[in-house]
């Protein structure tokens, strides 16, 4: 075997030559590896680090994420961020692998992230699991993370939270700008039992962090309120056909079905083949998950009656909502999703951030642990989803959720409603 | 002896360039000095245990296993379970790199009875089968395995007082300490007279039966050996990622493996290691970081986003015109270019015959 | 009672579209003995066909009256044709140099051509799900208390209809008797005079054609589509055409219908979340304990 052997040495230490050439271009500064915020020359790029799933299954809901946080970054880099010392530019990672978002990913590309020196805070990730790997990496690190998207309690409260943060237990490094499940999952129990007036309900959710989470917390909050669960059944990943499943739930008679998930996952579909099972006159409830465009294009004629809470004000009302609707519709050409404003939020955050934390450095390269503290310390931040700020766990202060429901094949806001904290 | 002559060994015998391989790796990690490149590093070495291990299955016994990750998820959740606040449970790590490994070996053959008296394409569709019944499961049982959220805030490995934390390079190290025991453990076994055995029915099963070897338990063991080492690799990566979800196994992982075989040469131990490099090195390493290169020129091409495209259109050269692998063992070569020669002979006959009537 | 019913309404329905996917694969493994991975993808590209065939005659919700029929037909054949197109040009480029190579070589380049037929889907009409326009007015019917929608019959229908000239095809025309020729013995076959390579691409083309129609016949039936659909209701269907009797056409049929009835009515008396595991168990349970399956006959062991 003395052929394959030889080419083995070679084709290893070939491969190392090549890695080690790939790995030095992504060091953009001059500084090693890990060290954070040491002083530069002006005229130096800092980033802002995206990590989304944006390829295979969860494209459809992690790219238009993502271009929220891009259309952010852009505009501030346009708009003179920093007084023109220095550029602003995405650093922008894909946690999806094989087509799933992926948590060994997540944390390779938070790892990215950490070792590069001109990243100074990060968005995401998308999914609540793939928030585990990371938070103990980004606490570890102290490099600042808001997440869009992930709403499971453990990530910032109870016992799950601190077991994610053994580095350095008195530091935060995570926030989020959407509702937790158990804020969002209770409203929506309220709502379908007092506002509503709902007795029984049938329960689908699509087995993943978020939807199982918020549909978890649903049947939990409903039946505590005196609701009856007729039944909670998750359905599999790249389903089309629930004609069975929802002939199922039609022979319970629901007041109500409520759907845990997102659009891309089913929830539309869900919908819209609730009419050939005999539930066309039965009403239709989610989370923010079914409240982009998309839900009305897969659903169709059936959207009408379904009702959703968003964690935001009324978008049609606020000036700020409308404004970024129209640049990102501009800049991508196409529909926004249902988290393009919370990545687009949480990048002006963090830019916010970073600007003064320039200030603070004299015009200089600002540490980590800098930014990390003006994000910590956001409060009434004017965005597209409303006033956001942060409390002590790196939950969203803003106690809003609009109900909305689609009438006429769009969505109309029925009630803003302002959660106890 | 001199030292001229002592470096001239090191690039001659097979025992100098092995050592060469491994100092160079050990190096790596100190040439890159970067943290992201040390975790890929970690990640990547991992993955060239479970392809050793799906090589055992496909390369050296020949059962097209199509449903690989779900001992890569056997293995994983077995030390989640045993390692972690999800039970109370908390077996020291290095004793679980055995139970782990154990508990896999036995699905290894627990999963592979079935198929024992399918032909190739059966198998692989049973396997297939498995792949996708053992994740689904795992993410319904949801008490036990915690459902779509997983097991997490998994044990660090520890060495006396030194425990490993968030730094990916001991990681690394273990991972290429595992990596030389299962090279070992595999070169071994391909020499002994289970390798033979295994090598016979890659060839021709029937003949091997009737030639006294026990199909049954040679398979079996190929199953059990090959799991082994995936829940060694489920240890080491669960360990360092501290979660582990149902989402890391799906058909796509067993196919990524997979295509590391293809890719790198299938039966063929230093090849299995090259291919599975470069298709880690591809997938989390150059995708990405080439989109944030041209990112950089302003070009919004997003790369990660062809990745099948680029592992479909792989898989189809690779088989088309070199399915020996980058670095095949001629043994493989032989095998697979065999068909090549039956081309002629129907048309051959044909004329024979044609011109006997004429 | 009636609910049983209506669940096997539902797994007949959802039957006919794996059932139709199904006497693709059935073909081709016939013959060849290749499972043509990328298959379900051409019954994918079947709905994407269909989309663009709607969106230039301009159809965007139901069509009524005879311009319905001319629609339909127009439609599911161009979809047939485009999608036949497809598998031979596949079979073609990928799988021919191949068809002595040791099993392992096909099955791999199908699984990369499925690879490559996903992303440039993905490419056509982006990641999300795509609507799809309801062409065919859905009136229910009731019979006693059950009731079964239009689209449910015509999915059920066609997929027998299909069957059966398919397999008057195969049994009655010299075509047909070429390709049982080169399924039996292919070196004989050849010997015969009969051109192989000819006899096995018009499979590629009947077969793809099939999953052509299907993808029509699904993309009414749940009026939406994704680049990704192909992958699970391929697998399914393969499933299905194991359960059958691989090779067989009746049984391919057979093997849908029973698919999709095992899938709803797990759905009904365990749960959604097991249905999937329910089903490939059974593939599992068929292969070992009877891998001709329902309708195979067994062949005897080549020495």
């Amino acid at each position: 075997m003395r052929l394959p052997q030889n080419s083995r040495a070679v084709a290893a230490i070939a491969l190392a030559a090549v890695l080690t050439a790939c790995n030095s271009s992504t060091s953009t500064t001059s500084t090693s590896a890990g060290s954070s915020g040491e002083p530069a020359a002006a005229g130096q790029t800092i980033k802002i680090g995206v990590d989304l799933p944006v390829s295979g299954a969860d494209a459809s809901i992690g790219i238009p994420t993502q271009n929220g946080a891009v259309l952010a970054v852009e505009e501030a880099d346009k708009n003179g961020f920093a007084g023109g010392k220095f550029k602003l530019d995405t650093s922008l990672l894909d946690d999806a692998v094989q087509g799933k978002h992926d948590p060994a990913a997540g944390a390779q590309n938070v790892k990215t992230f950490i070792a590069d020196s001109s990243v100074l805070a990060m968005v995401g990730p998308f999914n609540s699991n793939v928030a585990k790997a990371e938070i103990p990496l980004t606490n570890d690190a102290g490099l600042v993370q808001i997440a869009p998207s992930t709403t499971n309690d453990g990530l910032t409260i109870g016992d799950d939270a601190k077991k994610l943060r053994t580095a350095h237990p008195d530091v935060n490094t995570f926030f989020r700008v959407c509702t937790r499940d158990s804020r969002q999952g209770l409203a929506l129990a309220q709502i379908a039992w007092q506002k509503l007036g709902y007795k029984k309900a049938f329960i689908i959710d699509d087995n993943e962090t978020y939807g199982k989470g918020l549909a978890d917390v649903f049947d939990a909050s409903f039946k505590q309120l005196g609701g009856t669960v007729l039944g909670h059944e998750h359905t599999t990943a790249n389903q089309q056909d629930f004609k069975a499943l929802l002939t199922k739930a039609a022979s319970l008679h629901p007041d109500v079905v409520f759907y845990g998930g997102t659009t891309s996952t089913g929830g539309g579909l869900v919908r819209k083949q609730m009419a050939d099972a005999g539930l066309g006159k039965t009403p239709y409830l989610g989370g923010d998950g079914i409240s982009d465009d998309e839900f009305e294009k897969v659903a169709g004629d059936s959207a009408n009656g379904s009702y959703m809470t968003v964690a935001a004000p009324d978008a049609s009302k606020l000036p700020s909502a409308k404004a970024f609707i129209a640049a990102y519709t501009a800049r991508f050409k196409s529909n926004v999703g249902p988290y393009s404003a919370n990545a687009y939020t949480a990048a002006k955050i963090e830019i916010a951030a970073i600007e003064k934390a320039i200030n603070d450095a004299g015009g200089k390269m600002p540490t980590r642990a800098d930014v990390l503290k003006y994000v910590a310390a956001t409060k009434d931040f004017d965005s597209p989803i409303g006033k956001v700020g942060f409390d002590a766990n790196g939950d969203t202060t803003s106690p809003i959720l609009t109900l909305l429901e689609v009438t006429g094949g769009k969505k109309v806001t029925i009630e803003v409603i302002t959660l106890k904290s | 002896m001199r030292p001229a002559a002592l470096v001239a060994d090191l690039f001659r015998t097979s025992r100098g360039r092995t050592v060469l391989a491994f100092a160079a790796a050990i190096a790596l990690p100190f040439i890159g000095r970067n943290g992201g490149f040390t975790n890929f590093l970690a990640d990547a070495g991992a993955f060239v245990l479970l392809a050793l291990g799906l090589n055992i299955v496909v390369g050296f016994a020949g059962l097209l296993d199509l449903g690989y990750a779900a001992f890569f998820a056997i293995g994983s959740y077995a030390f989640a379970m045993l390692a972690s606040p999800q039970f109370g449970i908390h077996i020291p790590f290095w004793l679980c790199l055995f139970v782990a490994s154990g508990i896999a070996a036995v699905f290894g053959i627990l999963l592979g009875a079935p198929t024992l008296r399918l032909r190739g394409d059966y198998l692989a569709i049973v396997t297939l089968g498995f792949g996708e019944i053992v994740p689904q499961t795992f993410l319904n049982l949801s008490q036990w395995t915690g459902g779509p959220n997983g097991i997490g805030s998994l044990d660090q490995p520890a060495i006396g007082a030194y425990k490993f934390g968030f730094d990916a390079l001991p990681y690394y190290f273990m991972v290429l300490g595992l990596i030389a025991f299962a090279v070992w453990v595999a070169n071994n076994l391909r020499n002994s007279r289970l390798g033979r055995a295994w090598m016979a029915i890659r060839e021709d099963e029937l003949a091997a039966a009737h030639m006294g070897i026990n199909t049954t338990t040679t398979k079996l063991a190929a199953f059990a050996m090959g799991a082994s080492f995936s829940g060694l690799a489920g240890c080491a990566l669960a360990s360092k990622l501290q979660l582990v979800s149902p989402d890391q196994f799906g058909f796509n992982v067993s196919v990524y493996i997979l295509a590391m075989l293809v890719l790198g040469g299938m039966g063929n131990i230093p090849g299995v290691i090259v291919g599975s490099l470069i298709l880690s090195a591809l997938d989390r390493f150059i995708l990405p970081q080439g989109t944030n290169f041209l990112h950089g020129f302003g070009l919004n091409v997003d790369l990660t986003g062809s990745r099948y495209l680029i592992y479909g259109v792989i898989l189809v050269m690779m088989m088309l015109f070199r399915p020996e692998g980058l670095i095949p063992s001629r043994q493989r070569k032989a095998e697979l270019h065999a068909g090549e020669g039956d081309k002629g002979v129907a048309a051959q006959e044909q004329a024979l015959y044609t011109e006997v009537v004429h | 009672m009636t609910l049983f019913l209506q669940q096997v309404i539902n797994g007949l329905s959802l039957g006919g579209i794996y059932a139709l996917i199904a006497l693709g694969y059935t073909m081709v493994y016939g013959i060849i003995e290749l499972i043509n991975f990328a298959h379900g993808d051409v019954y994918t590209l079947g709905t994407f066909f269909s989309l663009a065939i709607l969106a230039l005659l301009g159809v965007t919700g139901i069509v009524s009256g005879p311009m319905l029929i001319v629609v339909v037909v127009v439609t599911i054949l161009g979809a047939m044709l485009l999608c036949g197109l497809t598998g031979v040009v596949i079979e073609r480029l990928a799988y021919r140099r191949l068809r002595n190579a040791p099993k392992l070589a096909p099955l791999i380049t199908a699984v990369g051509m499925s690879f490559i037929l996903e992303n440039l889907m993905q490419y056509w009409k982006g990641p999300s799900p795509v609507a799809f326009p309801q062409v065919i007015p859905n009136p229910a019917f009731a019979i006693g208390a059950v009731t079964i929608e239009a689209k449910q019959m015509m999915v059920i229908l066609l997929a027998i209809v299909l069957m059966i000239v398919l397999q008057t095809f195969v049994r009655h025309s010299r075509l047909g008797k070429a390709m049982r020729a080169t399924a039996q013995d292919k070196d004989a076959a050849q010997l015969m005079g009969i051109d192989i390579n000819t006899t096995i691409a018009l499979t590629f083309l009947i077969g793809s054609a099939l999953a052509g129609a299907a993808g029509f016949v699904s993309g009414v039936y749940y009026g939406s589509t994704w680049f990704l659909n192909g992958f699970a209701a391929g697998l399914k269907a393969f499933t299905a055409a194991v359960l059958g009797g691989i090779g067989n056409i009746a049984g391919a049929m057979l093997g849908g219908f029973l698919i999709g009835l095992i899938e709803a009515l797990t759905t009904q008396f365990i749960s959604d979340q097991w249905a999937n595991v329910v089903v490939f168990s059974v593939l599992v349970l068929v292969l070992i304990f009877r891998p001709t399956g329902l309708l195979g006959e067994s062949l005897p062991n080549k020495v």
